[in-house]
């Protein structure tokens, strides 16, 4: 067994500091990372939207937060272009396209759990881990946007985590179902995008962590027992 | 409420485990697949004191193993990510067993007060190293007398001495217990120098000349892999209290008239219905032995002082120490003693159990 004694050395480094912004290397990912959020607060908008159709009593606060999803993605925007990137809008529309169509497909059937747990829990989940781990290591002018989209996210998440809480029993089969088929293309596409996110210094690893937390305790709020939990989030961690 | 952050022994023993608790996916995993994982509140119980108060614990899984180690932000990352769990889980004090209060020690996690969204609450939190240092201490004067030594006229070697632990392993035995001579052990010059200037005591010597000298020997550092012990130079009888983590020194001492105590150790008066813990723990009763710093979030929750009782280094006082014994002794817990020890050292060497 490895001992302190023997990793001290390890425990001691400090990890390195800011990535250099202005690095060719560093643009090329920023192209793509940057488009999928551009793309993911725009699909985000529409998906919003396209469930308040869906759920017409909530049609009004459904509007409100694709609205925010709109600023969001304007405010990405901004950091693309205060970089000097273009976004690679033709890679991130693909990226999202296994999620993008079991959403539609969900949609078409009117399966409302299924398009809540692909947008509001998924996605918002994928979205908070990941700006949680750009913040500190992103250029200041995207930290300070990217902190105030963060707070905006934590509502989507609690509005599809609320909403699916009060239709828990009703709602848990298709949950279950819905994980099992949607989030190993959560995993494949933080596989996808981990040499790009590594060039931003943001690690495959914590990514994956961070995201199961902020979803994991989604399901706890819904009123998943801790075990069903951990079953259904190793879906994310192997495939 | 109180709080267990632990994590399995190695990561051989947490794919067993998972396997045993019908978690087929994480037994399967490898260790790329645990590092990603995250924290797991496995399991609630409840615990009732000697007085008859009874509280509610949780076991929080840092998903943590040793071989992580060598991947410092994964180490960092477990453990910090376990302490934002047990907050948000709503539990009031939670003790870091293990590596876990190593790693935030070494790791200055200090700095490191927000994760995510959570700004964590240090008084939530204890190492557990007051009542560790206090139960290590009385196994020392419970069991020396056991096997014929006099602490009065004893040479204690304190390996480790100028540790959180160790430091007051060593301000007990020199002005409580009252031994003949202490002996500092440990890697750095200066800490020791300004230990034995503290204690107005002490003689500073290298292991290897330390330990034949010592009839009783405290262990509270974690021991190198390649570290031997010539146990023919030791004295006989000898008492080794080990003290650390990852305990490992019964394998490296094991000798006719060595005997070695798993310090920190202590048994509560009555079985406690936990069953994750009981399996994760190495302990010869696991219903009711823990690590004393697992106690220690207990006792502290039982008297509804709901502080970072241990915290950071070198802050333990005699005064903590007296506290949280009377404590530990008024809820029913007491130190594992040799009786224990000698039984599992028999079934270690493959002799029949009496």
């Amino acid at each position: 067994m490895p001992t302190l004694e023997s990793t001290q050395a390890d425990l001691n480094q400090e990890p390195e500091g800011l990535p250099d912004f202005s690095s060719e290397a560093y643009k090329d990912a920023y192209s793509r990372i940057n488009a999928i959020v551009i793309e993911g607060e725009q699909e985000a908008h529409d998906n919003y939207i396209a469930i308040g159709t869906l759920l017409p009593d909530q049609a009004e606060e459904l509007a409100r937060l694709a609205r925010m999803e709109l600023k969001h993605m304007k405010g990405f925007t901004a950091c693309g272009a205060n970089l000097g990137v273009s976004a690679d809008m033709d890679f991130a529309r693909e990226f999202f396209s296994p999620l993008r169509n079991n959403f539609q497909a969900a949609l078409a059937e009117g399966k409302v759990v299924t398009c809540l747990l692909i947008q509001a829990l998924l996605i918002e989940a994928f979205a908070i881990a990941a700006y949680h781990i750009y913040i500190p290591v992103a250029d200041p002018f995207a930290r300070k946007i990217t902190e105030g989209v963060v707070k905006d996210e934590y509502t989507h998440l609690n509005y599809g985590q609320e909403w699916l809480k009060a239709n828990f029993e009703a709602s848990r089969a298709e949950l279950e179902e819905a994980n099992r088929v949607n989030l190993p293309h959560v995993r494949r596409m933080l596989e996808r995008v981990a040499a790009d996110a590594a060039e931003l210094r943001m690690e495959k690893e914590d990514l994956i962590e961070d995201f199961l937390i902020a979803y994991q305790e989604a399901l706890t709020e819904i009123g998943f027992s801790s075990r069903d939990i951990a079953r259904m989030a190793a879906a994310a961690l192997i495939g | 409420m109180f709080g267990l952050i632990g994590h399995s022994t190695s990561f051989a023993s947490a794919r067993h485990l998972a396997e045993r608790l019908g978690y087929p996916e994480y037994a399967a995993g490898d260790l790329d697949m645990w590092s990603s994982a995250p924290p797991q509140l496995v399991e609630r119980f409840s615990v009732e004191s000697l007085t008859g108060r009874r509280i509610e614990g949780a076991y929080i899984d840092s998903v943590f193993v040793p071989e992580m180690l060598r991947r410092f932000k994964t180490a960092k990352r477990k453990v910090l990510n376990a302490m934002e769990l047990a907050q948000k889980s709503g539990i009031d004090s939670s003790a870091l067993g293990g590596f876990t209060s190593i790693i935030f020690e070494d790791m200055n996690l200090l700095k490191e007060q927000q994760v995510r969204a959570t700004t964590l609450e240090w008084e939530r939190f204890t190492t557990g190293n007051t009542h560790t240092a206090w139960v290590i201490c009385r196994q020392v004067e419970a069991n020396a007398p056991l096997l014929g030594i006099d602490l009065a006229k004893a040479t204690v070697a304190v390996v480790g001495a100028t540790g959180d632990i160790g430091s007051a392993v060593c301000q007990w035995l020199s002005r409580r217990t009252g031994v003949a001579e202490l002996l500092l052990v440990a890697r750095k010059p200066q800490p020791l120098l300004d230990l034995q200037a503290s204690l107005g005591c002490g003689r500073i010597l290298p292991l290897e000349e330390a330990l034949p000298q010592a009839d009783v020997v405290v262990w509270v550092a974690s021991m190198p892999e390649s570290l031997s012990i010539d146990v023919a130079n030791l004295r006989k009888p000898c008492l080794m209290v080990d003290g650390g983590y990852p305990k490992n020194l019964d394998s490296k001492a094991a000798a006719e008239g060595v005997h070695v105590l798993k310090g920190g150790i202590v048994e509560f008066y009555t079985d406690i219905d936990w069953q994750v813990v009981a399996l994760a723990a190495d302990m010869a009763r696991p219903q009711r032995q823990m690590f004393a710093c697992f106690a220690e979030a207990m006792l502290l929750d039982f008297e509804e002082h709901h502080t970072n009782f241990s915290w950071g280094r070198n802050n333990i006082t005699l005064a903590a120490m007296d506290w949280i014994g009377a404590a530990s002794l008024r809820h029913g817990f007491q130190a594992v003693g040799l009786e224990t020890v000698v039984h599992l050292s028999r079934s270690t060497a493959g002799l029949a159990r009496h």
